[in-house]
């Protein structure tokens, strides 16, 4: 359906006297800088703040992420200090950018419970595009996209995580379990 | 020529214009041209919800964001001079000044208080009293547009180009309105000496627009397309023609046209301040009054007069603010014109107002003879 645009708008006397629009123009942004001016400037010179900056000072400031958000994909460390991961390699497939790599080692019983554990798990920061394909790739919840993406550095070959960087415990990603669960739980994978 | 032989009055007449030079230069290079690019950023950040420049600090101390003022100016100094490949070198370094001089010596004639007695000495609160001094302003200020035309012209940039074709043809345009608007004022006050327009002011109910109303709605269109601001910069339109003439600039040659712009806008507020907006003086309030009041015995007359300059400056330049203010409302507000709107703007509605204007004018002076 084309979207159609009447351009031979008819004006209105009092639209083409032009100084009357002008004006009410001038009154809204007049409006919006005095009612700042009193609502966030006093904010400034140690007064409560009246009136909501939508402006966040970002170094020093930071807001909270929504849950959906997908900052670096990092791995889960569960309550026994262990990764989740079994080295299946389903991430390194799904991955569309190949950052992921997997060297799987066999399970000789102190690493993990199943049979097979990562010996190395690296992730390229620097090839990564934060899809997302590998948390739901997963199916042993252990890979999840934090929040976290302030992962900017000076030299290339610091991007590549290595598994001691990339663990993170369960209990700082809880929000982000519950909604992989919510998320992926109703394709029934 | 003896030095000896030239009286005291003479010395006294020179100390006291230089100091009003002083006080003129201080008040507009040193300090409005500065204060409003700080005042613009914030001003339109504040419009529009957001916190605007803060970041640059001296120990942690940002002053509302005042140091980017001193910021930018440094960035300015520091940055490279840049000429172009196959631009006329000299034009290119003379075309600033010819656009930032104009806007600094319009402000000779430019009256920021009346007459008043002080120790048996006249001062008249204006650099140079000319019987022309309406036409000067207009004069000077349309030498400015040969520093945007040289500009664009010597910068070897087809965009530099268009844009100061742009620039002489809406200054060409927007000129003949505001000479005739003036024509308004002229006849309604009989005199062209700023000051004395200024002191016509006197009561509330003789002001400029009062007078002329639609005088003043025609002078203020007319003068902030003569300043190249928005909704009239086509000039130097960013979507379009990049920066206009001044794309080639760089460094504080860019920074003089940047300042030209900000002088010329405290010229507006100054001369339709004195044109339409009572001068220096306060609503209802007559400088006699203000006299009168302050007028103690044990001081003298002239600490009265004093005072009453001192509450008149202050009155005027609260009065420029104001119209500066309401110049950067205009421009945060108001998106930009076509070209063919700007120029049917200038010619089809102005122009014929204007005359209107003048021959309503007439009628009302004469039937009221």
């Amino acid at each position: 359906m084309a979207y159609y645009v009447n351009r031979n708008v008819k004006m209105t006397w009092w639209e083409q006297a032009y100084i009357p629009e002008i004006l009410r123009g001038m009154l809204i942004t007049t409006r919006h800088f005095f009612k700042n001016m009193f609502g966030f400037i006093p904010f400034f010179l140690g007064k409560k703040k009246e009136r909501e900056i939508f402006t966040v000072y970002y170094p020093e400031e930071t807001i909270d992420y929504p849950v959906a958000y997908r900052g670096r994909p990092v791995l889960a460390l569960n309550e026994h200090n262990r990764p989740n991961c079994v080295a299946c390699g389903l991430c390194e497939i799904a991955c569309p950018a190949y950052c992921i790599d997997i060297i799987p080692g066999a399970n000789s019983g102190k690493q993990n419970e199943v049979e097979r554990y990562p010996e190395a798990f690296t992730i390229d920061y620097a090839v990564c595009i934060f899809c997302g394909f590998c948390e739901e790739a997963c199916p042993e919840e252990a890979i999840f996209m934090s929040n976290d993406c302030e992962i900017s550095m000076l030299d290339r070959k610091k991007m590549k995580y290595d598994m001691e960087q990339l663990l993170v415990p369960v209990s700082e990603l809880k929000d982000r379990i519950e909604f992989t669960r919510k998320m992926y739980g109703k394709w029934n994978y | 020529m003896d030095l000896f032989s030239i009286s005291d009055d003479f010395w006294i007449d020179l100390g006291v214009t230089l100091l009003k030079i002083g006080f003129m230069l201080a008040v507009t290079v040193g300090f409005f041209a500065p204060i409003l690019t700080w005042v613009e950023r914030k001003q339109s950040a504040i419009m529009q919800d957001r916190i605007g420049a803060n970041r640059a600090d001296i120990m942690g101390f940002t002053a509302l964001g005042l140091f980017h003022i001193m910021a930018d100016g440094l960035k300015m100094f520091t940055k490279e001079d840049f000429i172009p490949q196959g631009a006329n070198k000299f034009l290119h370094t003379l075309s600033p000044i010819i656009a930032l001089v104009p806007a600094i010596l319009t402000f000779a004639v430019v009256p920021f208080g009346g007459k008043y007695e002080l120790w048996g000495y006249q001062v008249n609160l204006v650099i140079s009293d000319l019987d022309v001094g309406l036409l000067f302003v207009f004069a000077i200020a349309s030498l400015a547009t040969y520093g945007y035309v040289v500009a664009g012209w010597s910068s070897n940039n087809n965009w530099s180009l268009l844009g100061s074709m742009r620039t002489a043809s809406q200054m060409v345009s927007y000129e003949v309105t505001m000479g005739l608007t003036i024509i308004g004022v002229l006849m309604v006050y009989g005199t062209m000496q700023l000051d004395e327009i200024g002191a016509a002011q006197e009561n509330f109910w003789r002001w400029g627009v009062f007078l002329q109303p639609l005088g003043f709605l025609m002078f203020l269109t007319a003068s902030i397309a003569e300043n190249k601001r928005i909704p009239f910069d086509n000039p130097e339109a960013e979507s379009e023609l990049v920066a206009g003439y001044f794309t080639e600039y760089s460094g504080l040659k860019f920074g003089m046209f940047f300042m030209a712009e900000f002088i010329e806008m405290v010229t507006i507020g100054a001369i339709v301040t004195i044109l339409f907006f009572g001068g220096w003086h306060i609503p209802f309030v007559e400088t006699q009054d203000i006299i009168d009041t302050f007028n103690f015995s044990w001081l003298g007359p002239s600490f009265a007069n004093l005072i009453a300059m001192g509450i008149h400056v202050g009155v005027f330049f609260a009065k420029v603010c104001f119209f500066i203010f309401i110049q950067m409302t205009i421009r945060w507000t108001l998106p930009r014109f076509r070209y063919d709107q700007i120029m049917k703007l200038g010619w089809k509605i102005l122009l014929p107002l204007s005359l209107v204007n003048v021959v309503v004018t007439g009628i009302v002076i004469m039937a009221l003879k």
